[in-house]
């Protein structure tokens, strides 16, 4: 039989009942479907986390206080994390090449008979950036795709120097919404506001912000607050020292886990830890680099993929299953006109191809509803998702694919059982 | 020329652990042209004898020529070549398939090697051949008994086949009906159509201008 002739047979066996040729197909676009979803997901979630991390370098460490809650309240564990910590580690840690360091709390401006509590950031030149963007806000409107620049940040004046900072200098820089707050209009810059009654010069306001991704919109204020150097804040704007963040640049980053050896020996010299019986030591300080957060941040975006796809391949064997039995009872309601066929010379290759192209163009139908359920359906998982949520051009191609080869390879036995029938048999059969 | 020529054609199955003879060392030989009937009671062989002519199934021992090619010894695919290319079927109970038309009915079996367009344009010819030239978009449903034996007999006809082979063709029809059908045979022998016809009935039977008796898998001299 030639192809023509066998697809407009099979074309013919699938039209001539369609409630079951949907139903059979409706396992597969369920399929189909949700690999495209599923794909998106974690396209998306892929894509999230390379926004979130775009600015930050690869060739840092992140040094944190070990804090635990106690009494509703973080405190810190062990000796306290200091600036002099942080003065002293390019110097002991050879692999380190600069520092940037950054503490926090809360205090209250002044500027005429404007006043408010605010947050405050204090922070050496170089931590102003990260601590600014804190890795979830951008200048509002900046494109996803241009890099961030510290420049982009600035709204007015400047940003404070590295002199200024080892100086003490009582220099601050705002956020937008608190220069507004304080300055009703007026120009901020060359001020002079009281920090907890310490004056401080206005030397610059920082852009206006937003964040980056929907779930830090609820719980982050990125325009408000005062950010001054570091040294002044420590000096005067805590009772107690504080405890500060260190952000280490190693000079070579494939020598990371080295870098990060020499930064805890120096630091367990510092506070005077010593090994346990069992030979560790009971740090009461953190490092994070930025390969640990990306490599869990992808480890859980890879696993929530996995779950996924495992899914969509379940109820792609569900889909075949589908037509498999379909074909089967397909195959013996029609036992009859498999007998007639053979009798008039359809040879076994003839009724294979013909059984089989039914197959397969059930599962072609039920693969292009599913790709176009599919691309329809990411939008609406892009909203249960926090907006997480990209459709991947490939998985069109790879779910449809897919979908063509479960056809295929569920509908061959049924295929091949029609052809294996007697033809005198199968003329007797009612 | 020898349209069939059989020699000791014999046909035995195994029904659980003992054999059964269905079909003994049969000759047959039949001429183009010629309308033979061969009758018998049930069980006597005769639809044995049709599977094995229509190349349905093979002989255990024994030779069938149909014209003058060996056929006994084909393969499967074979088989179903020999079926298509040269042989028509008509069976008793018509066997159409009721989701085609009549047209695309009749046109089945060209379509097992031919063009689509081939196909109907000879079916087309074969329904004008048994008069219903107006029926060819209904389904079989919608045709009278008659009508669809009618259609079944263009069906054996339109690959233009060496042989017909007819089995009980009025078997599920009223005999006036059955007259018909039979007075169509006989114009198709005129034709220099070869048929065999498989029947119990003897006024049927009277139509063919040969007629066979067979009996406990053999054939009567």
């Amino acid at each position: 039989m030639t192809f023509m002739n066998t697809l407009r047979t099979a074309f013919n066996g699938i039209f001539s009942n369609l409630l079951r040729t949907t139903l059979t197909m409706l396992g597969l676009i369920i399929g189909v479907a949700s690999v495209i979803t599923t794909l998106a997901l974690g396209n998306g979630a892929r894509a999230a986390v390379a926004a979130n991390f775009r600015f930050l370098g690869s060739d840092q460490i992140q040094i944190d206080q070990d804090v635990q809650l106690k009494n509703g309240q973080m405190q810190a564990q062990g000796k306290t994390l200091t600036y002099e910590d942080g003065l002293g580690l390019p110097q002991a840690a050879p692999l380190i090449d600069r520092v940037e360091m950054s503490v926090s709390g809360t205090v209250k401006l002044r500027y005429g008979r404007a006043s408010e509590d605010q947050n405050f950031q204090g922070t050496d030149a170089g931590a102003l950036l990260n601590v600014i963007s804190q890795g979830k806000v951008q200048p509002v409107g900046w494109p996803a795709s241009n890099p961030l620049t510290p420049a982009a940040f600035i709204g007015q004046g400047r940003f404070y120097t590295n002199t200024e900072v080892l100086d003490g200098d009582p220099v601050c820089v705002l956020g937008y919404q608190t220069a507004i707050d304080l300055f009703n209009g007026d120009n901020p810059i060359g001020a002079t506001i009281l920090v907890n009654r310490k004056q401080c010069e206005v030397i610059g306001v920082v852009t206006e912000l937003e964040v980056v991704s929907v779930e830090d919109v609820l719980n982050s204020r990125p325009n408000d607050g005062v950010y001054l150097p570091i040294s002044f804040a420590v000096a005067n704007l805590f009772d107690t020292t504080p405890w500060v963040t260190i952000i280490a640049h190693v000079k070579d980053e494939s020598k990371m886990e080295a870098a990060k050896a020499q930064v805890a020996a120096y630091l367990r010299q510092r506070h005077g830890i010593t090994p346990g019986p069992d030979g560790t030591y009971a740090d009461d300080f953190r490092m994070i680099t930025k390969q640990d957060v990306l490599g869990a941040q992808e480890q859980s975006a890879a696993t929530f993929s996995l779950l996924l796809t495992a899914l969509a391949v379940v109820s792609l064997i569900v889909g075949g299953i589908g037509i498999m039995n379909v074909m089967l009872v397909s195959v013996s309601e029609r036992t009859h006109e498999i007998g007639v066929r053979m009798a008039v010379g359809a040879r076994g290759r003839d009724v294979v191809a013909q059984f089989l192209l039914e197959a397969i163009l059930l599962s072609a139908g039920g693969g292009l509803l599913g790709v176009a359920v599919g691309v329809l359906t990411v939008p609406l998982a892009a909203s249960l998702n926090q907006g997480v949520a990209l459709l991947d051009p490939r998985s069109i191609p790879l779910a449809f694919t897919v979908s063509l080869v479960t056809g295929l390879v569920f509908g061959l036995y049924p295929a091949v059982r029609a052809a294996q029938l007697d033809p005198i048999e199968a003329l007797r059969y009612e | 020329m020898k349209i069939i020529h059989t020699e000791n054609l014999t046909r035995t199955f195994i029904v659980g652990s003992s054999k059964v003879n269905a079909l003994c060392a049969v000759n047959l030989e039949v001429e183009t042209g010629e309308f033979v009937a061969l009758m018998g009671s049930s069980g006597c062989g005769k639809s044995t004898m049709m599977h094995l002519l229509g190349c349905l199934d093979t002989p255990t021992d024994g030779r069938y020529l149909l014209e003058g090619r060996d056929v006994s010894m084909l393969s499967k695919d074979e088989r179903a070549r020999v079926r298509n290319t040269r042989i028509g079927f008509i069976f008793q109970t018509f066997n159409l398939l009721p989701r085609l038309t009549a047209l695309d009915n009749i046109a089945l079996p060209l379509l097992y090697g031919r063009s689509h367009r081939e196909a109907k344009r000879a079916a087309g010819e074969a329904l004008e051949r048994v008069g219903l030239a107006l029926r060819s978009q209904h389904h079989p449903n919608e045709l009278s008994g008659g009508e669809r034996q009618r259609i079944a007999i263009a069906r054996a006809l339109v690959t233009n086949p060496a042989l017909i082979l007819a089995d009980e063709p009025t078997g599920n029809l009223d005999s006036k009906t059955g007259g018909e059908i039979m007075q169509l045979l006989v114009e198709l022998s005129f034709d220099r159509h070869t048929i065999l016809m498989v029947t119990h009935d003897s006024k049927v039977a009277q139509y063919a201008g040969r007629i066979l008796h067979m009996q406990d898998g053999a054939i009567l001299q």
